[in-house]
C-alpha cells in the first residue's frame, strides 16, 4: 500500500509536469541554458580576434610566422601590410585588436642583433588583450627557439642542410628533414593548446555546473514540492488518509529523484554534444555521483520544508545556503585559489564534494577508488539531512 | 458504540495563546452534530484534532472507538473530512483527485471504481470527472472534497463550513446530500457560521467559545434555555426591586401587597411576547384601531410599505385569535410571519456572556 502512495506522488508530479508544458520547457531546458551560459560566457575560448601583421621582410621564417600566425584559431588576419605607423593607426581606430610588427631583420639568421616583434594592442578590450598578448609570446618564443636551433646546426652541419629544409618548408613536406619548420608551428599550435585547448577552462567548469545545476533544481524544487503543497492545502489531504510522515517524505524524494536524474541525463548529454565534453571516467559512475547529489539537495530541502509553512519562507531560508554554496565550493575558481576561510567553509558544503567526485571523474578519469572519500561524505551529509527532516517534520496543517 | 466522539479535557496552546481549553464533549453515533462558534473560538482547531491533522497540547479524545493520540491511522481510516480550505490537487482532475484519495485509504481496485462513480453521482459531479479542480467552481470543488472525503466509507464525515459562499441552490443541494448521507448511517460534525444551516439539520449543537463549551443541547432546548435564563434573569430583578421597595420605602403590608398582585397581573398579561408580521391589502384606519384594541395585542405599528407588525402575548391560540378576528372584520391578508428566538439569538446570547465574563 505504501508503495502505490510513493508511485502516486511520483505519477502526481509528472502528470502535472506535463500538464504545465512552459513548466516543463523550462525544467528540460534550464540545464541546457546553464550550460550554454556558462560554457560559453565563462568558460569559451576566444577566436577570431582581428588583427593586423606588418611583414617588412621576406624569407622562411617570415613565411612560416605567417602560416603559423593565420593557422591559430585565436587570430583573425584581416591584412597583411609593411607600414607599422599604419598597422598602429589601425589598432588605434579599433579596425583591429591587435597589430604584430614583425622587425626588418626578422628573417636574417645571421643578424647577431635581437629581433623585436612589437605588438599593438587594443588595451581598452581588456578580455581580447588579455588572450592576444600570452598568446603571441608564446608563439614568438617558440619561434625564437627554433631559430636558435637552426643557429645551431648552421655552425656544425653543412651547407645544403638549410636549402633541404628551406626546400621542405616551402612544400610543407612531412618529412623528418623538415621537422625544424614543420615543428614551429606544431610546437606553436601545441603551445597555444595547451593554453586555451587542453586545458579549457570549460573543461574544468562542465563537471561542477552540472553539480551546480543539480543543486540548485533540487533544492529550489522542494520548495514547491512541500512548502508549496503545504501552503495550498494538498499536503493537508495526504495527511488526512492513514499516511505516515515517512512515506511522504519517501515519495517526495523518489519522485524529484526520476525528475532530476532525467535532468542530469539531460545536462550531460547537453555537455558533450555542445562543447564536446569527454568524460573520461565511467558514464554511469557520473551519473550515480549526480543522483547522490541530487539526493543529498533534495535531503537539504526536505529538512529546511520540515518547519516552514509557505514557499516563501523556504526560499528565504535556502538562498543564503545556495548561493554562498556555489561560490565556496570551487564551481569557477580552485578552491586552492580562494581566501583561506573560504578554503575552510568549503569543505563544510556538500557541493564541494559532488564538485571534486565530478572533477575526478570526467576530467582525470577516476574511479569509484579514486572517489570514495567524497561518497562517504555526501552519504553522511544526506543521512544527516534526511534524519534532521523526517524527524523534525511537522505534520500539523 | 453510543458516541461517535468523546473528549476528555482536550487542549490546544499555541505559546501564549490557549485555542482549546480542557474540552469535554460528547456526540452521539449517527447524528448530525452542529459545532458553533464565533471566528477564533476554537472550533477548527478542535475539528483539526479529532481528524488528527493536528496534535493536542494535552487531554485526548475518541473518533470511532479510537483514540486520536495513540491510534491516529485508525481514527483516519473511520473518518472523512471537507476541510474550509478545499485540499485537493488542482492540476489532477476531479477523478484522479478521487482515485488518489482511495488508494490513500488502501481501496481495492474494484470497488475503488464503484464507489468513485456512486459518489460522483450521488453528489452529482460525474458530468465534470475529466476536468482539472482548478478550473472548478467553488461547489463543484466542494462537491469533488465530498467524494474524496466519502470514498473510503467513513462512519464519520467533518464538514468544517462546507457551504461558505456558495450560492443557495448549491446550499440546499449538499444539505439535502448530508441529510441523505445521515439516514445512510453516517455521523456528521458540521463546523458552520450559518445558524439556519444548523438549526435545519443538526440534532445536536454545541456553542464552543474562547476555547470551551459554552452550549450543548438540541436546537430547541438551547432556545428554551435562553428564554428560560432571560425569565428567571427578569424575575430575579423584580424580586430585588421589591425587596428594595420593601426595606427602604416605609410603605406599608397591604400597599406592598397590592404592588405585588399588580406586579403579578402586569407579568400575566404581558407574559412573553413574540413579534407578528401581517399586510392587509385592504387596511384601513377603522381596522387599524380595531385590532389595537384587542387585548392580546401591543405595540401596532404600520411600517411605511403598510406592512403592520405587533407583539402579540405567547397564549396557545393567540395567533388564530388575532387572524380570526382580522378576516371577521374584512381585513385581507396577502402575507404573515413571526419571530420567533432563534439559534442565533442563543449564539449571540451564549457568546456575549462568555465574552462577559471573559472581561
Amino acid at each position: 500500500m505504501e508503495t502505490k502512495k510513493i508511485m502516486w506522488m511520483l505519477k502526481k508530479d509528472l502528470m502535472v509536469l506535463w500538464r504545465h508544458k512552459p513548466r516543463l520547457l523550462s525544467l528540460l531546458l534550464f540545464p541546457i541554458i546553464m550550460i550554454t551560459l556558462f560554457g560559453y560566457g565563462m568558460g569559451g575560448e576566444l577566436s577570431n580576434i582581428p588583427i593586423v601583421v606588418v611583414d617588412q621582410s621576406n624569407g622562411a621564417v617570415t613565411d612560416a610566422t605567417l602560416n603559423a600566425i593565420k593557422n591559430m584559431d585565436l587570430y583573425d588576419v584581416k591584412d597583411i601590410i609593411s607600414n607599422p605607423d599604419e598597422a598602429k593607426q589601425m589598432v588605434m581606430d579599433g579596425q583591429v585588436k591587435a597589430a604584430i610588427i614583425l622587425p626588418t631583420n626578422y628573417d636574417n639568421l645571421t643578424d647577431p642583433q635581437a629581433k623585436n616583434v612589437l605588438i599593438y594592442v587594443d588595451s581598452s578590450d581588456q578580455m581580447a588583450s588579455t588572450a592576444v598578448v600570452p598568446a603571441t609570446q608564446a608563439l614568438f618564443n617558440q619561434i625564437s627557439n627554433q631559430i636558435g636551433i637552426q643557429k645551431l646546426e648552421m655552425m656544425n652541419a653543412q651547407t645544403n642542410l638549410i636549402q633541404v629544409q628551406s626546400a621542405n618548408v616551402a612544400s610543407s613536406a612531412q618529412s623528418n628533414q623538415g621537422v625544424d619548420f614543420n615543428n614551429i608551428i606544431n610546437s606553436i599550435n601545441f603551445q597555444i593548446d595547451k593554453l586555451y585547448g587542453d586545458v579549457k577552462y570549460i573543461d574544468f567548469l562542465v563537471p561542477a555546473v552540472l553539480a551546480m545545476t543539480v543543486m540548485f533544481s533540487c533544492m529550489f524544487g522542494m520548495g514547491e514540492s512541500i512548502a508549496g503543497e503545504r501552503e495550498r492545502g494538498e499536503l493537508a489531504r495526504l495527511f488526512m488518509t492513514p499516511t505516515n510522515v515517512s512515506t511522504v517524505v519517501g515519495g517526495k524524494i523518489i519522485s524529484k529523484l526520476v525528475i532530476e536524474t532525467g535532468r542530469a541525463l539531460i545536462l550531460i548529454i547537453a555537455a558533450i554534444l555542445l562543447f564536446g565534453i569527454v568524460i573520461k571516467g565511467s558514464m554511469l559512475l557520473t551519473v550515480l555521483l549526480l543522483v547522490l547529489g541530487a539526493l543529498c539537495f533534495v535531503g537539504f530541502g526536505i529538512m529546511i520544508s520540515a518547519r516552514v509553512g509557505t514557499q516563501e519562507d523556504y526560499m528565504q531560508m535556502v538562498m543564503p545556503f545556495a548561493m554562498p554554496m556555489m561560490f565556496v565550493s570551487g564551481v569557477f575558481y580552485p578552491i586552492e585559489t580562494m581566501p583561506w576561510i573560504f578554503q575552510k567553509i568549503a569543505y563544510l558544503v556538500p557541493l564541494t564534494y559532488v564538485n571534486d567526485a565530478m572533477r575526478t571523474v570526467m576530467l582525470k578519469g577516476g574511479g569509484i577508488g579514486d572517489v570514495w572519500i567524497d561518497i562517504l561524505v555526501l552519504i553522511g551529509f544526506t543521512a544527516l539531512f534526511f534524519g534532521l527532516g523526517v524527524t523534525k517534520f511537522n505534520r500539523d496543517i | 458504540m453510543k458516541y461517535a466522539i468523546e473528549t476528555f479535557d482536550l487542549t490546544k496552546k499555541y505559546k501564549d495563546f490557549l485555542a482549546v481549553d480542557a474540552l469535554n464533549m460528547k456526540i452521539e453515533d449517527k447524528s448530525v452534530f452542529g459545532f458553533l462558534g464565533p471566528n477564533g473560538a476554537g472550533k477548527t482547531t478542535t475539528i483539526k484534532m479529532l481528524t488528527c491533522l493536528i496534535q493536542p497540547t494535552a487531554g485526548t479524545g475518541k473518533v470511532a472507538g479510537y483514540d486520536i493520540i495513540k491510534d491516529p491511522n485508525a481514527v483516519r481510516q473511520k473518518i472523512g473530512m471537507v476541510p474550509q480550505l478545499v485540499s485537493l490537487y488542482g492540476d489532477l482532475t476531479v477523478r484522479e483527485n478521487a482515485e488518489l484519495c482511495a488508494d490513500y485509504y488502501g481501496l481495492p481496485r474494484d470497488l475503488k471504481e464503484e464507489r468513485i462513480v456512486e459518489l460522483m453521482e450521488l453528489v452529482d459531479i460525474k458530468y465534470a470527472e475529466n476536468k482539472l479542480v482548478k478550473q472548478l467552481s467553488g461547489g463543484q470543488k466542494q462537491k469533488v472534497s465530498i467524494v474524496a472525503s466519502l470514498v473510503h466509507q467513513p462512519d464519520i464525515l467533518f464538514l468544517d463550513e462546507p457551504t461558505i459562499g456558495l450560492d443557495p441552490t448549491t446550499k440546499r443541494i449538499l444539505w439535502d446530500l448530508i441529510e441523505e448521507l445521515n439516514s445512510k448511517g453516517h455521523t456528521i460534525v458540521l463546523c458552520s457560521h450559518d445558524m439556519y444551516e444548523v438549526e435545519l439539520l443538526c440534532e445536536n449543537v454545541g456553542i464552543i467559545n474562547t476555547g470551551t463549551l459554552a452550549a450543548f443541547d438540541t436546537p430547541q432546548g438551547l432556545k428554551d434555555t435562553i428564554m428560560e435564563e432571560e425569565r428567571s434573569q427578569k424575575n430575579t430583578r423584580i424580586t430585588e426591586i421589591m425587596s428594595k421597595i420593601r426595606t427602604e420605602s416605609g410603605m406599608d403590608e397591604k400597599a406592598l401587597g397590592e404592588l405585588d398582585n399588580a406586579i403579578i397581573d402586569i407579568e400575566k398579561e404581558e407574559g412573553d411576547f413574540r413579534e407578528l408580521s401581517v399586510m392587509i391589502n385592504n387596511l384601513d384606519q377603522d381596522l387599524l384601531e380595531k385590532i389595537s384594541d384587542i387585548p392580546l395585542v401591543f405595540n401596532v405599528h404600520q411600517h411605511k410599505s403598510g406592512r403592520l407588525t405587533m407583539d402579540i402575548s405567547c397564549t396557545e391560540c393567540a395567533i388564530n385569535d388575532v387572524l380570526n378576528f382580522i378576516i371577521e372584520n374584512g381585513g385581507n391578508i396577502t402575507s404573515l410571519s413571526t419571530k420567533d428566538p432563534s439559534l442565533e439569538d442563543v449564539f449571540m446570547k451564549v457568546t456575549a456572556k462568555k465574552q462577559a465574563e471573559g472581561d
